[in-house]
């Protein structure tokens, strides 16, 4: 098939989905396509969008595509927003913050963290679905373990978990002292710490990218 | 953040009850939070904290939200207790026989639990500034087909669960004790019909709370009844679908999705409704 033709269908199929849909989903409908082929198309799309100075672009978000508005727009498409606008407390993004890194995790593993109860937090992030329930833990009690789900993806625009920023080394902070915390958050420090499931190589999203099979399930 | 220990009367209120304050204080995450922030101020070193002064800053500060008659979150009693001992246990002359026990320095537990937490904090702040969905970005938003997602299906309750979850909502929503509303509302359900169907007009979809809530609160107690009983009404009329995800045992989860059944201009429901009201 046509090139130009094939990247027209990556593109109507993109537009089409309520959700966002996965490169072997979209290879799926077309013939003599790969998943690699429709990452290559959506990164022509979105040159082709970047050079028209169109007002959306593609992203990877949850292992799929979707077409999303430019962030320099939002002021007006707030106003015409139907649905509860989305706001994020501190206290929901340190625990957002948390549970992905940190997942599955019990709930009196991140209040030992966080130093605060974590209760009516955890119930408004499992109601707006940016957490789900992963089961429980084996251990006395049979505590209910939480993860972070495929709509925390989405919302936070990453293809996979690992697309999260890197978790700064507990001895890179001791080392830099309190003064400048605020400063910028020196991704350098990644090596030392075992613990983190997150082995990431960039935090800069960047839609069509390429990405190997992605595997938003969470599980480690 | 705003600098610490400014309070601000705004000078409007009325000055016999506890609402007279417009208290302009530094929100606190919690006593880490707190602690972590008189750490930075004093420019101290978080491994070697001076543990008298510090603590000293962080009782007054709790002083002042006593004064202030703010309410005092159990967590940040707690930690006061574990400065105090910490400051005591620094107090001892170091005991030989302990001295290759981990913990050696008192401090040191404390020291870690900040450090953890500083990171989270840290990539809170991160995470927060990505382009959020629905905030900053927005997504193209196809429906075609009415798109139930696959982990999601049709509610099926019965009317001591409806009555259940009705209580439940006023309860969260803080009306569970005595009302004092005071303002006169004349809501019927017909218009919380309309409203509904009007929040549906754009997606066909939305979350059952999303309904009952105006921005940031919570619809007064008559809203909510009347949204409820509106609710009831348009499924009963086949002009809405009830949708809850479930868990892996079948059990409801999550949010309530209010799904329009037919399409987007079909105004079907509202001859229904004129018919019956």
């Amino acid at each position: 098939m046509e090139r130009e033709h094939e990247r027209r269908i990556v593109e109507a199929i993109i537009l089409a989905s309520p959700e966002p849909i996965a490169p072997a989903r979209i290879a799926a409908v077309l013939p003599q396509c790969n998943p690699s082929q429709v990452r290559a198309r959506v990164d022509e799309l979105n040159a082709e969008y970047a050079e028209q100075r169109r007002a959306f672009e593609i992203w990877e978000v949850a292992g799929g595509y979707q077409l999303r508005s430019l962030p320099e727009f939002a002021p007006y498409l707030k106003q015409i927003q139907t649905t509860r606008p989305l706001r994020l407390s501190p206290a929901s993004l340190e625990t957002l913050a948390v549970i992905a890194y940190r997942q599955p995790v019990t709930r009196a593993e991140i209040e030992q963290i966080r130093g605060v109860d974590a209760g009516a937090v955890l119930r408004s992030l499992l109601d707006r679905q940016l957490v789900r329930i992963a089961g429980h833990r084996e251990v006395p009690g049979r505590p209910i373990v939480y993860a972070t789900s495929r709509r925390f993806l989405e919302v936070f625009g990453l293809a996979k978990l690992g697309d999260l920023p890197t978790l700064r080394a507990i001895e890179a902070l001791a080392e830099a002292g309190m003064a400048e915390e605020d400063d910028a958050p020196a991704p350098s420090a990644a090596a030392g710490e075992g613990a983190d499931p997150l082995v990431d190589p960039d935090e800069e999203r960047e839609p069509g990218e390429e990405q190997d099979a992605p595997a938003p399930s969470a599980a480690h | 953040m705003t600098t610490a220990g400014t309070p601000m009367p705004d000078g409007t209120g009325d000055f016999g009850s506890n609402s007279a304050y417009a208290v302009k204080l530094p929100i606190f995450e919690g006593p880490l939070d707190l602690l972590l922030h008189l750490i930075r101020i004093d420019e101290v070193d978080v491994t070697d904290i001076p543990i008298a002064r510090i603590a000293e800053q962080y009782i007054a500060y709790l002083d002042l939200m006593r004064d202030l008659q703010l309410d005092i979150a159990g967590e940040y009693l707690v930690m006061a207790a574990t400065l105090a001992w910490i400051k005591s246990r620094m107090l001892l002359p170091p005991d030989p026989s302990a001295l290759h026990e981990e913990g050696a320095d008192p401090r040191a537990e404390l020291m870690a639990r900040l450090l953890e937490y500083q990171r989270f904090k840290e990539v809170a702040g991160e995470i927060g500034e990505r382009h959020l969905l629905g905030r900053d970005v927005f997504s193209a938003s196809a429906h075609g087909v009415e798109a139930t997602p696959e982990a999601e299906r049709e509610i099926e309750v019965g009317v001591f669960q409806l009555v259940e979850a009705m209580r439940r909502m006023l309860g969260r929503a803080g009306y569970s004790g005595a009302a004092h509303e005071v303002e006169t509302e004349t809501i019927t359900v017909r218009e919380r019909m309309v409203a509904v169907m009007e929040a549906l007009a754009g997606h066909g979809v939305c979350e059952f709370e999303a309904l009952v809530r105006e921005d940031d609160h919570w619809a007064s107690r008559a809203v909510i009844v009347a949204t409820f009983l509106a609710i009831l009404e348009l499924t009963r009329l086949e002009a809405i679908r009830l949708y809850q995800g479930v868990d892996e045992a079948g059990a409801p989860v999550g949010a309530i999705h209010v799904r329009r059944r037919g399409e987007a201009g079909d105004r079907g429901w509202a001859e229904r409704v004129s018919e019956l009201m």
